[in-house]
């Protein structure tokens, strides 16, 4: 059982290091507005450059 | 001759191509579009001119439009800038604004594409659940007021945001308590892991140095993450012990710091039981709740200034022969202002020239315009419908008399004290109960076997009663209702308002929107049927209230020439080549012969409290329309249902005390308990009065309802209220349907009865485990199942409850 000793200290290091993810993502504010996100994915991408005709050639 | 009640003949209406109300005849035009009203019709032409008619496929509700059409140059004022504009590096400017009616994806698309109408303007993002836009722009390029006007222009009034401080405190507060509930799930899973490690080696049998080495790992995972997420419950049960107040929070925390410091001690001696995971998850669960709670609560809320915002911030100041445009705050008492027609009246203050009509809804709640005339005082906030006029200051900002509403509507909000909980009486019982009991565990064990094990037993006992499931008995309740009544258009500002609501006192209803439809309608006809067809003709352009009623009673292809109104007093116009009057009665009598058949008519329908309308046909009268405001159909169902409730009604209304009463014999409520011509003031302190005899509910939708709402235990504004009503309400009914005041109060009493058949539950589980405890045969393992099987006992009986559960 001598692979535990590694294992367990390597595991909780993996999930202190996603707690600290998600403590980034509160404090940047990227969890501040969960309603209006969800609904601003729905709008259409203004065209980005004019829609050409592919002409065959 | 028989009186005869004239059946509408409407043929399938229009809708508006806006907002889905139907069209009056007057505006049909023929075409495939038609709007109900100018207002949609700018709207809409702004919205497509923008080319931003996505808008309309994205919605998914439709409201009439609001435009107001002001320039707002005050937003470009230094002394604005300075207060509400940032300058960032690359130089460009932002500012917070508040919007109004921003409901759905729809509305938020339309703000966001400002960029691609307003050159200029570098990015606007929408925050839906604060109402407000942060707007971005070129200072160089463009003007805020630029980007007000186009926010106002596609129906959406913008507002300085006057929230930041506030929204600033209450964003600090919602990331702490996140960061804290991510800290406490990830302690949790992984002092799961471990303690199933643990549990899985007291059958197979496990190293002690393996175990050891587990208790360690628990350890510290569980001292740190908990100790740093629970501080908000620490902090709360100090507080409260400072004050000598019981909250719910005492019993938790002590359960948590004896779970902590127990646990860590027994690692550290090597010996011993630790609750580490059971801690964990109680922590968790209580984090969830409080923030599940919180965001219920945390809806859009601007504060009383918004009412302010009513009243216009430029006055046009008469200094000798000129008219000069100066801000209000220049406008001392004794200026004389000129006040254009359609604008709103700057300063409370005398008429000294000019004779007009103006809309006092916003003061006094009265939809039909009133007559003034030089020599008469009016108020700030109320608009000028008719004629221009010269008024002489009285009073100015904060000391006039919509200022100070604002102020005791600011004071009555302050006052409101928070109500007792239910939960939080109980938590004080328990504590006594639970401390008693583990100190006589401590003794009886320590003299019957050791020290050691009555201190074993007794950390135990307090460990196992933490009460979990007495702490998320309300919230889970409360969510589940809350989240119901959303469904149903009933939107609850909390838990707090559910519990105000639940006990039956005196409910004071607004009557103007709530027991009746809010506008004129035709209930009677005498005389003449054909004459409709003429008179709404002759209304088709008309947009005075009287209009809409003979528009909506009934449609005509006729069309009128030559027409002239006579504003308030009565129209005439042309139609198929006959003179046509329709009018007030003195006003149609002065240009006709007179008729006593007509007279007597008149005189009827005004002994029945309706307001009596003319039609002539070539200077000879034909008819008599009787208008009033009609009764809704269910509010007789409605009251009945919560006088049965226990329900004491009482009708407090600005309008005539004789409309008053009359609704009040309608609707089965007796005279005394109809109060009329109540000012706000007065409204404000009948309800205060009241709350010596017990809860009292206020029930409206205007401006001049707030202060009562404010001063009431609990406020309900109905659809269609001022921002302001809705601001100072506990809740806000969606439709206008006095039938949900019922089902709300109803629900707020089933909810609360779920709330105590949870909290049953959750100490028949206390009593489980402490029983288990003082008996010394308590293990962690029991605990650890006994806690998350009374949440979940808890969690299913709520969502069993039959609160605002749908009627099969």
């Amino acid at each position: 059982m001598i692979a535990l000793y590694i294992v367990l200290p390597l595991a909780l290091l993996i999930g202190g290091l996603a707690v600290a993810a998600f403590i980034w993502t509160v404090r940047s504010g990227q969890l501040d507005d969960v309603d209006t996100p969800p609904r601003r994915m729905l709008f259409e991408d203004p065209p980005t450059r004019p829609v050409t005709d592919v002409a065959e050639s | 001759m028989t009186a005869v009640l004239r059946e509408a003949e409407l043929a399938a209406p229009v809708p508006c191509a806006h907002c889905q109300l139907p069209v009056p005849v007057g505006r049909l035009t023929g075409g495939a579009t038609a709007y109900c009203c100018s207002g949609c019709e700018i709207v809409a032409s702004a919205i497509t001119a923008n080319g931003l008619s996505e808008f309309y496929a994205l919605r998914d509700t439709a409201a009439p439009a609001t435009s107001t059409g002001r320039a707002y140059t005050e937003l470009d004022d230094p002394a604005f800038q300075r207060v509400h504009v940032q300058l960032a590096a690359d130089g460009t400017a932002r500012a917070a604004l508040y919007l109004e009616d921003l409901r759905c994806t729809a509305c938020v698309w339309l703000v966001e594409s400002a960029p691609r109408c307003v050159p200029g303007t570098v990015e606007v993002r929408v925050d839906l659940g604060r109402s407000r836009a942060d707007v971005t722009w070129d200072p160089g390029a463009t003007q805020l007021s630029s980007i007000a006007r186009f926010l106002d222009a596609v129906g959406h009034v913008p507002h300085p945001y006057r929230g930041l401080d506030r929204d600033r405190a209450r964003r600090r507060e919602d990331r702490a308590l996140l960061t804290k509930l991510g800290v406490a799930g990830a302690a949790m899973g992984n002092l799961m892991l471990l303690a199933i490690a643990l549990y899985a080696g007291l059958f197979g049998g496990m190293a002690r140095a393996d175990a050891t080495f587990f208790r360690w790992a628990s350890m510290l995972v569980a001292v740190p993450a908990l100790g740093f997420a629970a501080t908000p419950m620490f902090r709360t049960a100090i507080g409260a012990l400072r004050a000598r107040r019981l909250h719910l929070d005492l019993p938790l925390s002590i359960g948590i710091a004896a779970g902590l410091g127990w646990g860590a001690l027994n690692v550290l001696r090597g010996a011993g039981e630790i609750y580490f995971d059971s801690l964990a998850m109680l922590v968790f669960l209580l984090l969830v709740a409080r923030w599940v709670v919180l965001r219920h609560q945390r809806r859009a809320s601007t504060g009383a200034e918004l009412l302010l915002a009513l009243t216009p911030s430029r006055a046009r100041r008469v200094d000798g022969e000129a008219i000069v445009e100066v801000p209000i705050e220049a406008i001392v008492p004794g200026d004389v202002v000129n006040v254009l027609v359609g604008d709103v009246i700057p300063v409370d203050g005398m008429i000294v020239e000019g004779r007009s009509a103006l809309d006092v809804g916003l003061l006094t709640g009265e939809s039909r315009p009133v007559e003034v005339s030089a020599g008469e005082v009016v108020n700030a906030g109320t608009a000028n419908l008719a004629g221009p006029l010269l008024v002489r200051a009285t009073a100015v900002g904060e000391t006039t008399r919509v200022g100070r509403l604002v102020a005791s509507i600011e004071a009555l909000s302050a006052r409101k004290a928070p109500i007792e909980r239910l939960v939080d009486r109980i938590a004080g019982r328990f504590v006594k109960v639970v401390t008693l009991a583990a100190f006589v565990t401590f003794v009886a064990w320590t003299a019957a076997v050791s020290l050691g094990v009555g201190a074993e037993n007794a950390m135990a006992l307090l460990i196992v009663t933490c009460p979990c499931a007495l702490a998320l008995a309300t919230p889970l309740a409360v969510t589940v209702a809350l989240g119901r009544a959303a469904r149903r258009g009933v939107l609850i500002k909390g838990a707090d308002a559910l519990e105000r609501l639940a006990t039956p006192g005196t409910m004071f209803v607004d009557k103007t929107g709530t027991l009746t439809a809010g506008k004129l309608a035709v209930v009677s006809w005498r005389g003449d049927l054909d004459a409709a067809a003429l008179a709404v003709a002759v209304e088709a352009g008309s947009n005075h209230p009287i209009a809409r009623a003979l528009r909506d009673h009934a449609t005509t292809p006729l069309v009128a020439t030559a027409i002239e109104e006579d504003l308030g007093r009565g129209i005439a116009g042309v139609v198929e080549g006959r003179q046509v009057l329709v009018g007030a009665p003195p006003w149609v009598r002065a240009r006709t012969s007179p008729h006593p058949v007509i007279e007597g008519w008149i005189a009827e329908l005004a002994e029945r409290g309706e307001t009596p309308i003319v039609i002539a046909v070539d200077q000879r009268p034909v008819a008599v329309v009787g208008l009033s405001d009609p009764i809704r159909d269910d509010a007789r169902a409605a009251l009945d249902r919560l006088a049965a409730a226990g329900w004491r009604i009482e009708i407090l209304s600005g309008d005539d005390p004789r409309v008053a009463r009359r609704v009040g014999a309608a609707l089965g409520i007796p005279e005394e308990r109809c109060h009329g011509g109540a000012t706000p003031e007065a409204k404000a302190a009948r309800v205060t009065a009241a709350r010596v005899c017990g809860p009292v509910v206020m029930v409206g939708d205007g401006v001049n309802d707030a202060a009562a709402m404010a001063g009431a235990t609990a406020g309900i504004a109905v659809a269609g209220s001022a921002e302001i009503a809705i601001e100072v309400a506990d809740v806000y009914l969606r439709s206008p349907a006095i039938q949900d005041i019922a089902a709300t109060v109803d629900g707020a009493r089933a909810t609360l009865a779920t709330i105590r058949r949870n909290l049953r539950l959750s100490l028949v589980y206390n009593l489980t485990a402490g029983t288990l405890a003082v008996a010394g045969v308590i293990h962690p393992l029991i605990a650890a199942l006994v806690m998350p099987l009374s949440s979940l006992t808890v969690l299913a009986s709520s969502l069993r409850s039959r609160a605002f559960q749908e009627r099969s």
